[in-house]
């Protein structure tokens, strides 16, 4: 069995070896480094363009601008609204003007440092407020991206019933994905002509689909390659490297390189959504929550990529994973001159839960419950009716999770000054929301005895690959040496979707189980199990039929009714609770982690030590993003002002699993990329308040504010 | 990308400064923590005059009344050797913390004094200590306190002529010492704040009380004003309160009202009052 194992990761060996070989390590003869020239200017239109001095330069091979596309210059995951190039409108600072295309990086970002530009400035809109009253229109439609609400039974009823009410108002923060490896890639033409992306990303079919449109040729003609890639957590969803590759592979017909510095990631890349969360919760005196009324208002920034989907995870998340009667969510995403914001672990969940969460505790308060059990009281479970009226018919183990924790909360005690202890409860789709998301596998009996299986499932170091390969394993009954991964090549797989929601372990694992499921059925047949050769098998069966065997999975979900948000927007659900130990210095507002016990329903536990690992890099996320982290558009350039933990950070952390078996999992599993960094901010902010009788309305709650904070409850 | 560059290796403190009168355009390279960076981002030199393995620029050792530190000493040697620890253990503790241990090997004493950021953490504990510095170049040496050598934020009194080369830090025997930094994270993080001490007591009374804050002033800061007052005074909450003030008032006097006080000065006063009261 290598279902439940903590099995060695299938990639670890050539990684800590380094002989893994990330985009940048790749070579080819006659290769040429090309680097993005950006505007530095939030909101204008292009005048001039000079690069005389530039061309000038030996070693200067070409410089590309929006007029060298032959075909589409508009991209986008959703609503294709970006260019590639500007062409003429530059709306955010760090907007691409031009692919410059020299002999070797040197010569190609000082060539970008001696293109003139003339901008003809705009007064920039720079809030969601200015963009719902300034005339002036970002976009064709107006500057309003998206607006999705959730409508279950009446909010004033709901209200009415309360004996508590409980409203506030929370932001947060721009936040960096700060992963390892900045985004890069190598194009090159193959022997057929046709152009090949290796790059380091989360999609591989969604990338060739792009690229064909920006060349204008058929995606046959286009082959996109996952490398090696260390970590995106949605920020290498969107187009990164892939077009500009593209464009200098099609007009120069050579390999082309690219690499982004760390300060250009900052600049360039995507980032967390900063939310404005205004909440109105409801409860009766025994605890039931009542109503639930949220309206969210978030600046998506320049350009939609993923902004639709965070409103619309927003409103369908907004009541936390409790069963509300009456909810009234509002989710609404505005266009602004800043930087686009879209994929980042949690798709806007972080955000909610630190508000959902921070709401129940006080309610508790108010009331004198344990906040314990009010999460108790008013959690989903099976049967329950979530916000979109959706039951949840299995798998909902968050009142386990609870029970986990429990022990631990009812044991807690204040060593020192300044201790606390907080919750955090959380719930999340896995999958895309409310659409069709599937995912595709092949199971192949090769030549040579073994079995392929080919994925278009994209490793990002969440361990894809290994918790795929267990379950291959399992559901054929075989050893690690009969199995080989054939992953991430748009030319041997199909699609199995992107890395992102959760969801590859959930879909692709099905899909996988689906292929192999075939494949066992076939090699019953012909005797493998009662002992006949691999091989035999092939060469008796070679000729008569096809080798291969499709799976294919598309979790059940319904779309959601437009003006009520009512639906069932995915088939499974991630369920955690996060019990947090901090210890506040009073003297200097300087809050230390010090040990946390997070318990996570995953269905099934594929790799219970992968799953782990997880759970430990979304706790030191959380700290991030409670304490540290803060992207300011224009002002912050590099990890020389946005904060990491580090080790000396991070806490004491102890891993709950619960497995409330997901009936369309593989073998009950569903999702916990994400779950696993939800509740933690959420936990972090109540153990706060629990430890100085601080209330956090703003996240970053670091050092200096939450210093603040403290000397204001003095003054009063 | 780094700008071209040449190098020279100085193996003597009188060729370090010979290369540093004949060179045009040249500056002193010991650890390379700023300076680096600063050439990263474009700062050009046409020569570096690398002054890292420079013995008589490395030793810590006791003189008399003083501790002799060379320049070159960096801030993971200063942090673990056994004279400073023993003698001066703010400056130790400073140094212990900063950056992080790949800076604190490469780092070192005389450069974090030479660029002489306001946020420098070795500033406050060589203050407590009456830190003289001795200056030298081609035509011969200086010293002067370390007050004077440091003229406003990144400013110094080094003309491109002349190498820090010694530190002299005075030995303190039979004080309580030590040295707190506040900073966003627990390591690796410039410091915002950061108050070194040295106190001698006898029973409920101080004797003298030495307090030096760093990362809040544009030049050097070292609480003169409440030093006196705490000087024979016994330790009581009005005496206490009082000192904390005027030490509030000379940062105030020295840096004007700034936007981040809002934050700093309330951390002041509360780690001067644990300080004093001997709860930190």
């Amino acid at each position: 069995m290598f279902v439940g194992r903590d099995l060695e990761r299938v990639d670890a060996a050539a990684k800590v070896a380094g002989r893994a070989a990330f985009a940048y390590d790749l070579k080819k003869e006659e290769m040429l480094f090309a680097c993005v020239f950006r505007s530095d200017r939030p909101h204008a239109r292009i005048r001039q363009i000079d690069t005389r001095e530039a061309l000038s330069l030996p070693g200067l091979a070409r410089i590309l601008s929006a007029k060298d596309i032959p075909g589409k210059n508009l991209f986008g995951a959703i609503r294709k609204d970006q260019p590639f190039l500007a062409d003429g409108a530059i709306r955010f600072r760090g907007e691409p003007l031009l692919v410059v295309v020299a002999k070797n990086e040197e010569v190609a970002r000082r060539a970008c440092a001696l293109i003139r530009v003339d901008y003809d400035e705009i007064a920039p809109i720079l809030s969601p407020a200015d963009a719902e009253s300034s005339p002036l229109h970002l976009h064709k439609n107006g500057n309003l991206l998206s607006n999705r609400v959730v409508r279950k039974g009446d909010i004033d009823k709901g209200f009415g019933e309360a004996d508590v009410i409980v409203e506030h108002t929370y932001s947060t923060q721009w936040i960096d994905h700060a992963f390892l490896e900045t985004e890069a890639g190598i194009g090159y033409p193959d022997e057929q002509g046709r152009v090949v992306i290796e790059s380091s990303t989360q999609n591989v079919h969604y990338k060739r689909a792009e690229v064909a449109r920006l060349l204008g040729i058929p995606e046959e003609r286009v082959r996109v390659i996952q490398a090696t890639t260390g970590g995106g957590f949605g920020g290498k969803l969107d187009v990164t490297v892939e077009g500009f590759l593209a464009l200098a592979v099609h007009h120069l017909q050579r390999p082309v390189l690219m690499r982004y510095t760390r300060e250009e990631s900052f600049l360039a890349n995507t980032k967390r959504h900063p939310l404005h969360i205004e909440y109105k919760t409801g409860a009766r005196k025994d605890g039931t929550l009542t109503a639930v009324k949220v309206k969210v208002i978030g600046d998506t920034g320049a350009y939609a990529s993923y902004g639709e989907t965070v409103c619309l995870r927003a409103a369908v998340h907004a009541t936390g994973p409790y069963e509300v009667p009456h909810v009234h969510a509002d989710s609404r995403m505005f266009y602004t001159n800043n930087l686009p914001s879209g994929a980042m672990r949690g798709f806007g969940i972080p955000q909610l839960a630190f508000a959902h969460e921070s709401q129940i505790d006080e309610i508790a308060s108010l009331l004198s419950l344990d906040p314990l059990e009010i999460r108790m009281k008013n959690c989903l479970k099976k049967g329950s009716l979530t916000a979109t009226s959706q039951v949840l018919s299995a798998s909902a183990g968050l009142l386990e999770t609870l029970k986990k924790v429990e022990p631990f909360w009812r044991q807690r005690r204040k060593k020192e000054e300044g201790s606390g202890f907080g919750l955090g409860c959380m719930y999340y789709g896995i999958g895309n929301t409310a659409v069709p998301n599937p995912a595709r596998a092949q199971v192949e009996l090769a030549e040579d005895g073994r079995i392929i299986l080919h994925t278009g499932v994209c490793e990002i170091g969440q361990g894809s690959d290994t918790v795929l390969l267990q379950i291959l394993l399992d559901a054929l009954g075989m050893q690690p040496p009969n199995v080989i991964l054939d992953r991430g090549d748009t030319d041997t797989s199909q699609d199995a979707g992107s890395t992102s929601a959760s969801r590859q372990t959930y879909i692709s694992g099905r899909a996988v189980y689906e292929a192999a499921g075939k494949m066992r059925e076939f090699l019953e047949r012909r005797g493998y199990y009662q002992g006949k050769d691999l091989r035999e098998i092939y060469r008796e069966a070679e000729g008569q039929q096809p080798l291969r065997f499709d799976g294919f999975f598309d979790p059940p979900t319904t779309g959601l009714d437009r003006e009520t948000g009512q639906g069932a927007p995915y088939a499974t659900y991630g369920f955690a609770t996060h019990m947090t130990e901090v210890r506040v210095e009073e003297a200097t507002g300087a809050c230390r982690v010090k040990r946390v016990h997070a318990s996570h329903d995953v269905g099934k536990g594929i790799n219970p030590i992968l799953i782990k690992g997880q759970v430990q890099g979304g706790i030191s996320m959380g700290i991030g993003f409670a304490l540290l982290e803060e992207f300011i558009p224009g002002e912050t350039t590099s990890f020389d002002g946005y904060y990491l933990p580090t080790s000396m950070d991070m806490p004491d952390i102890e891993v709950l699993l619960v497995e409330d078996p997901e009936p369309t999992g593989p073998y009950g599993a569903k999702g916990v990329g994400e779950p696993a960094l939800i509740p933690q901010a959420a936990s972090i902010v109540n153990a706060i308040r629990d430890a100085v009788n601080v209330k956090v309305y703003e996240l970053p709650c670091d050092v200096e504010r939450l210093k603040i904070l403290l000397e204001r409850k003095e003054k009063r | 990308m780094l700008p071209r560059f040449s190098s020279r290796k100085a193996k003597t403190k009188r060729e370090a400064v010979t290369y540093l009168a004949e060179l045009e355009q040249s500056v002193l390279l010991a650890g390379g923590t700023d300076l680096l960076v600063r050439m990263k981002r474009g700062e050009g030199h046409r020569y570096l005059i690398d002054i890292s393995s420079i013995p008589e620029l490395h030793l810590a050792v006791a003189e008399g009344s003083r501790i002799l530190i060379g320049a070159a000493t960096t801030h993971s040697q200063i942090g673990i050797d056994p004279l400073i620890r023993n003698s001066a253990r703010s400056l130790a503790e400073a140094a212990a913390g900063i950056g992080s241990p790949q800076v604190r090997n490469m780092g070192t004493i005389g450069g974090n004094l030479a660029n002489a950021s306001p946020c420098a953490e070795s500033i406050p504990p060589l203050l407590v200590h009456d830190a003289r510095l001795t200056i030298e170049s081609s035509r011969g040496e200086r010293v002067e306190e370390l007050e004077q050598f440091i003229t406003g934020p990144y400013r110094t009194t080094l003309t491109g002529k002349e190498m820090l080369s010694t530190i002299r830090a005075a030995r303190l025997e039979g004080y309580r010492e030590g040295y707190r930094r506040v900073a966003k994270r627990a390591a690796w993080a410039v410091s915002r704040l950061g108050i070194a001490w040295a106190i001698k007591e006898a029973e409920d009374r101080f004797l003298d009380v030495r307090l030096a804050i760093g990362s809040c002033t544009p030049g050097p800061f070292r609480a003169r004003n409440a030093e006196a007052l705490l000087k024979g005074r016994r330790r009581e909450r009005e005496v206490v309160e009082e000192a904390v003030k005027l030490c509030l008032d000379g940062i105030r006097h020295m840096s004007g009202e700034r936007p981040s006080f809002i934050y700093k000065l309330p951390v002041i006063r509360d780690l001067l009052r644990a300080i004093l009261n001997n709860r930190l």
